[in-house]
């Protein structure tokens, strides 16, 4: 019991930790590619500090509450998620409920814009629900072939099994749903080739446009949540998540730095290219790995 | 308590509103209240009783039966609260029109007649309560006048077309068992053949199917929904549509029963599998089509063609969960959209418009109506704590873990469609800019928030404890002959996966309370009006333009090409074919008497030619 609360206390403290640390990553190895020396590591936390401090606008009710909403979101979806052997509910729902709080996250954020009544926010919201039906459509997919295959919709048994069996990505099965993982994974996490929705240059950050002070600073909390919750997920699903928090937090480090190398060197896709791609070799390959982990089954 | 009482209760009670409200408006409202709100007591009062009762008038020597078991009395009280609740609305949002008695007469004889319908124990009085529904709903669909007539029209076509096939399969069995008692029936048909019974599936299902808009059965629906007056359209999209839903359950399970039912055809070719493709196609297909609906109600009427698919889905896939799911989800669905038809009709009522094109803004206006929305899409989209959750979990679950991985991607991927048009919804009418001219809209009348508040709790509180409703449809499944579900107040427990609703929502309460706490702590936020925006340096003129407009453009360029309504512009050619044909046979009934002259004599001139020729005679 005791060690349940700890687990509790501790998970969304770590994610929040691994997330900025991240964060702060990204903008290190981004300026080293472009061959800058780029700002200290805790620059994140530096920012979101003194962004509390700041004065900020509010456009209403549902502007406030739509961004807690979505950091509550992103905050019980860590206490689902496997996170080396800590995972403090994990029998209360499983894989589904993952999938159905994930939306909180992206949903309290365009409730809260909406609410902004800005034309950036608009076409940015519009944009991002697009990208997300895109990208759905090929994870759904790779998530019901994972589960298919393992018989489960717990995502703590999917791990358990892989630990004892090897990684999913490389068992012939799931290596197809693996690889179309991977190759949504940007769309997922937003970044470049898929950064439509806050576009800086274009729609000045989209869905964030009216936010200042601690908005800023909690919608920052909440993208760091975003990129630990997408990462860990596809480790626990694919990579076999971990024995213990060291080698998930390895694996994991591994997965975002692929994708911060995608994210230096390709430019932007417009809301429709993106949908033609997401929806041809990345759904495709899903489909053809959801076949073979039926035909296996059965 | 007896069953009749409760009839008489609600088609006396129909017939004396209509006969005060010759008298006195107030009356009429009154009475037309109270009427339905005790029928919601004395239905209430009927929970867990199962009894049957014979009347005989004499005809053909056939029975009347009444007969309450576990599922009539979910379906009866769904039915009352949702009717009770549409008729408060009624109140002020129909008292500008005309022929106000005669609306709440065919309200009240509506509900009357679904009563009628789920209390019914033998077909023929099945049939004349779904007679008497049908008719009705015409009436009110077509209460608007104008683009509603068509919609009638076209509504009581395709009904008429329902009924005919119910009428010819009634008759079939009558015909085999002598008897139109559905228990009896049930014990009979067990010893008939395979491809009797696949008819006598046909032809219900055809009937049942028009009314529960399967596709391709859809198309009645969309116009019906969009053009009756908004109380209706929650009757009409709670309840009424859900009387197939019933007539599903009826004919799958009590009348062919589970075990045949199971045993039709084998593979991909059984009849099972049919249907669940069937339900699959049903939630998919339209809910693309409702992203790109520019009508408030119209994206809602579509929506309710996909979410009548997930219940199809669920009864139709034949395990206990998946039951579980789909009659959960009709009562959801019941609660949910009757709540978001209220909704948009309240808005509707204050603005005079539901052009998700021009509206906006309206959460500062119309609070109350605001969170109801807001409600009602959580639970469309089925987010945790919210009942639509619970359902859909349920469906999802027994899909995935019997091995049904591709009629679960039409399902989960049907709700990320959903998440699309429920946000445009509620973005369209309640957030964004208000424009110029809704800034003195008012709050929505007592009588139109009464009903939007109700709902919005009841969805939370089957959302939190789930257990309330499991328990009620567990006997229902059980009287099915499926295995007893392992329920308790927060969920299902069960070996391949468990779902407890209340580690949800503590964990989700602790980490709002935190969140919140942390959100204080930052440094006060100054309140500015809409107008004070950032738009990167561009200068954003005030009222000029809308930014809601258009707003799944790009993906309405890209998927509109390919979601025609094949299907509708297939009936309209029929249509027009038999009009045509019509038209034709009308020419040779001119009026003119030297033409039947001459009919007569071509008549007898062939007779001649034909006994000259063969003689026959």
């Amino acid at each position: 019991m005791v060690t349940k609360v700890i687990q509790i206390i501790l998970s969304p403290v770590l994610a929040l930790v691994i997330g900025v640390f991240f964060l702060g990553l990204a903008r290190k190895i981004m300026a080293r590619i472009h061959w800058r020396y780029g700002p200290p590591l805790i620059q994140p936390v530096i920012d979101m500090i003194r962004l509390f401090y700041q004065k900020s606008v509010s456009h209403g009710r549902m502007f406030d509450l739509g961004i807690i909403l979505s950091l509550v979101g992103s905050v019980v979806v860590v206490l689902f998620m496997p996170f080396g052997k800590m995972c403090p509910l994990r029998s209360s729902g499983g894989l589904l409920v993952i999938l159905y709080i994930m939306l909180l996250a992206p949903l309290g954020l365009a409730f809260s814009g909406g609410q902004g009544a800005n034309p950036n926010i608009s076409i940015g919201v519009s944009r991002k629900l697009i990208l997300s039906l895109g990208y759905e459509v090929p994870l759904l997919l790779v998530l019901l072939a994972v589960m298919t295959h393992y018989k489960t919709i717990s995502i703590a048994e999917v791990v358990d099994v892989q630990q004892s069996t090897g990684w999913s990505i490389i068992s012939w099965p799931l290596f197809l749903s693996g690889i179309s993982y991977l190759l949504i994974l940007p769309a997922i996490l937003g970044i470049r080739p898929f950064d439509i929705s806050s576009a800086p240059q274009e729609i000045s950050s989209g869905p964030m446009a009216e936010y200042g002070g601690k908005y800023l600073a909690l919608a920052t909390i909440e993208h760091a949540f975003v990129l630990f919750i997408s990462i860990a997920l596809f480790v626990n699903l694919f990579l076999g998540g971990a024995a213990n928090p060291a080698i998930f937090f390895v694996k994991m480090l591994l997965v975002f730095v692929l994708g911060l190398c995608t994210n230096a060197v390709f430019p932007r896709f417009r809301i429709e290219q993106a949908i033609k791609y997401l929806w041809k070799w990345p759904t495709l390959l899903s489909f053809l790995g959801l076949i073979i982990a039926l035909a296996v089954r059965s | 308590m007896s069953l009749e009482l409760v009839l008489i209760i609600a088609f006396g009670g129909a017939l004396l509103t209509y006969l005060v409200g010759k008298i006195s408006c107030k009356g009429r409202d009154f009475l037309a209240v109270v009427v339905s709100l005790s029928l919601v007591a004395f239905v209430a009062c009927l929970y867990g009783r199962s009894m049957e009762k014979a009347f005989y008038f004499g005809f053909f020597g056939l029975g009347f039966i009444l007969r309450l078991n576990m599922l009539s009395w979910l379906f009866a009280i769904t039915i009352a609260v949702v009717g009770t609740l549409s008729i408060i609305f009624s109140l002020s949002y129909i008292r500008k029109g005309e022929k106000t008695d005669f609306y709440f007469f065919e309200m009240a004889l509506v509900n009357a007649a679904m009563l009628g319908i789920v209390l019914s124990g033998d077909l023929l009085s099945f049939y004349i309560f779904w007679e008497i529904m049908s008719w009705n709903a015409f009436l009110l669909i077509s209460y608007n006048k104008g683009p509603a007539l068509a919609a009638g029209m076209k509504y009581i076509i395709m009904s008429i077309i329902g009924s005919v096939c119910f009428l010819v399969g009634m008759l079939s069995l009558y015909d085999s068992f002598d008897t139109l008692n559905i228990s009896q029936i049930a014990s009979a048909i067990t010893s008939v053949s395979s491809g009797y019974i696949l008819f006598i599936l046909a032809t219900f299902g055809i009937a049942f199917g028009i009314k529960n808009a399967i596709l391709p059965f859809h198309t009645w629906l969309p116009d019906a929904h969009s053009e009756a007056p908004a109380p209706f359209s929650a009757v009409l999209s709670g309840i009424l549509i859900k009387m197939g839903t019933y007539g599903f359950l009826l004919l799958l399970y009590v009348i062919v029963g589970l075990k045949v039912f199971l045993g039709l055809g084998s593979g991909l070719f059984s009849f099972r599998s049919m249907l669940c493709c069937l339900g699959a196609v049903t939630i998919f297909i339209p809910t693309f089509i409702a992203m790109l609906q520019n009508d408030a109600k119209r994206l809602l009427a579509w929506s309710t063609v996909g979410q009548a698919g997930y219940i199809i889905l669920g009864i139709a896939f034949g395990t206990n969960l998946a039951l579980a799911g789909g009659i959960f989800h009709f009562f959801n669905h019941a609660l949910f959209k009757a709540l978001l038809f209220l909704a948009i009709g309240a808005v509707e009522f204050r603005t005079g418009t539901r052009d998700l094109n021009s509206l906006g803004g309206l959460a500062k206006k119309m609070p109350v109506v605001f969170v109801g929305t807001l409600v009602g899409i959580c639970a469309l989209i089925g987010v945790p704590l919210t009942n639509g959750f619970v359902s859909k979990w349920l469906i999802y679950k027994t899909l995935i873990i019997e091995g049904s991985p591709f009629l679960a991607f039409f399902a989960l991927a049907g709700t990320w469609g959903t998440i699309l048009y429920c946000y445009k919804l509620i973005h369209n009418v309640f957030l964004g800019q208000l424009p110029e001219k809704y800034k003195t809209v008012e709050k929505a009348p007592l009588s139109m928030q009464l009903p939007v508040i109700v709902l919005s709790f009841a969805i939370l509180l089957f959302g939190i404890l789930p257990g309330i409703l499991l328990k009620i449809i567990n006997a229902i499944g059980t009287s099915f002959g499926f295995e007893s579900l392992n329920v308790t107040l927060w969920g299902i427990a069960s070996e391949t996966g468990t779902l407890n609703t209340i580690n949800i929502f503590s964990a989700v309460l602790a980490a709002g309370v935190i969140v919140w706490i942390i959100f204080r702590l930052g440094a006060k936020s100054v309140s500015v009006s809409q107008d004070d925006s950032y738009a990167a340096g561009a200068y954003t003129p005030v009222d000029k333009y809308h930014y809601t407009t258009e707003f799944y453009n790009p993906l309405y360029r890209m998927i509109s090409p390919f979601l025609r309504d094949i299907v509708d512009e297939f009936y309209y050619w029929i249509a027009s074919c038999v009009q045509k044909l019509a038209g034709g046979v009308r020419r040779i009934y001119s009026g003119d008497v030297g033409y039947y002259v001459m009919y007569i004599i071509f008549f007898l001139a062939f007779l001649i030619f034909v006994q000259l020729n063969w003689k026959p005679w």
